[in-house]
């Protein structure tokens, strides 16, 4: 049997990459992390979450508004810890310095 | 391949070309209001009430404890939320001059998560069951009515005759209470 497609549709799903255990939701503006914050239309790129060293998770524009606020005091509105933000791990490769990389070639 | 960056920006485009906002926007404070309600899980002692059924920010809450000290009255706090929230915690007022250490005569609460212990991850019923708990434990630390928060140290039984006589709308050191039985 011979199959012909005459068309498709391709679908893609995606996922931020966040800490195990945490929330599908962000805390601030109870919207799921894949969605947007209140005032984002488009989620993904345009409306970023921002993981603190404590772990727990938000939207970047709800965080940030939160930490701007006087009465936040820096803190994570989960656990009152001094929200930072996670540092991503460092590359594993060490970064070759131009110099290096021209005399290499 | 599937151009996105292409697809991106012809919705941007689009956007620009509609111009301002036409339609009302539903607010970032209205939407997560109305997140909150909809999880609202009131016990049968607590109603909400809204004077003007567009505007969800604006509600009244009817407390009526069925134990505790201030059983069987009937308390109504307005809710008054801003465009802030949840960054900014509701606006909670008793609409009753009543006689609670917690509680002023104007009506102004004292609750931590209404004030210096407010986050916005926290939500109505969070603060809902905070009320219900001040009638059910009113707390003579850090009091808002020194008085009643005076008695409730000294003496738990002229405490208890002070939330008696005031529930009934009558007077307390010198101050007139509403009638708040239900």
């Amino acid at each position: 049997m011979k199959v012909t497609f005459t068309a498709y549709h391709a679908v893609a799903e995606w996922k931020w990459d966040l800490p195990e255990d945490s929330d599908d939701t962000c805390g601030i503006c109870r919207v799921q992390f894949e969605g947007t914050c209140a005032k984002c239309k488009y989620p993904g790129d345009d409306c970023p979450i921002m993981i603190g060293e404590c772990t727990h998770c938000f939207h970047m524009h709800c965080i940030s508004d939160w930490l701007h606020s006087e009465s936040s005091q820096g803190k994570c509105p989960m656990c009152r810890q001094p929200f930072n933000q996670k540092v991503a791990e460092a590359p594993a490769a060490p970064l070759r310095t131009p110099g290096g990389v021209a005399a290499g070639s | 391949m599937l151009k996105i960056w292409s697809m991106k920006q012809a919705q941007q485009k689009e956007e620009t070309a509609q111009g301002p906002a036409k339609k009302k926007k539903v607010t970032a404070a209205q939407l997560r209001v109305q997140k909150d309600l909809s999880e609202l899980a009131l016990p049968q002692t607590m109603k909400t009430t809204f004077p003007n059924p567009d505007d969800i920010l604006n509600f009244i809450l009817t407390l009526t404890p069925d134990e505790g000290l201030y059983k069987s009255g009937l308390f109504t706090f307005s809710f008054a939320i801003t465009q802030n929230f949840p960054h900014e915690p509701p606006k909670v007022k008793c609409q009753q001059k009543i006689y609670h250490p917690n509680i002023d005569l104007e009506g102004n609460v004292c609750l931590n998560i209404l004030r210096e212990d407010w986050k916005p991850v926290l939500n109505l019923n969070a603060v809902i069951v905070g009320l219900q708990f001040l009638f059910l434990e009113p707390n003579a630390s850090d009091p808002l009515n020194k008085d009643a928060a005076k008695d409730l140290q000294e003496d738990r039984d002229r405490f208890r005759r002070n939330v008696k006589t005031s529930m009934g709308g009558g007077n307390v050191r010198g101050e007139t209470f509403d009638r708040v039985m239900k």
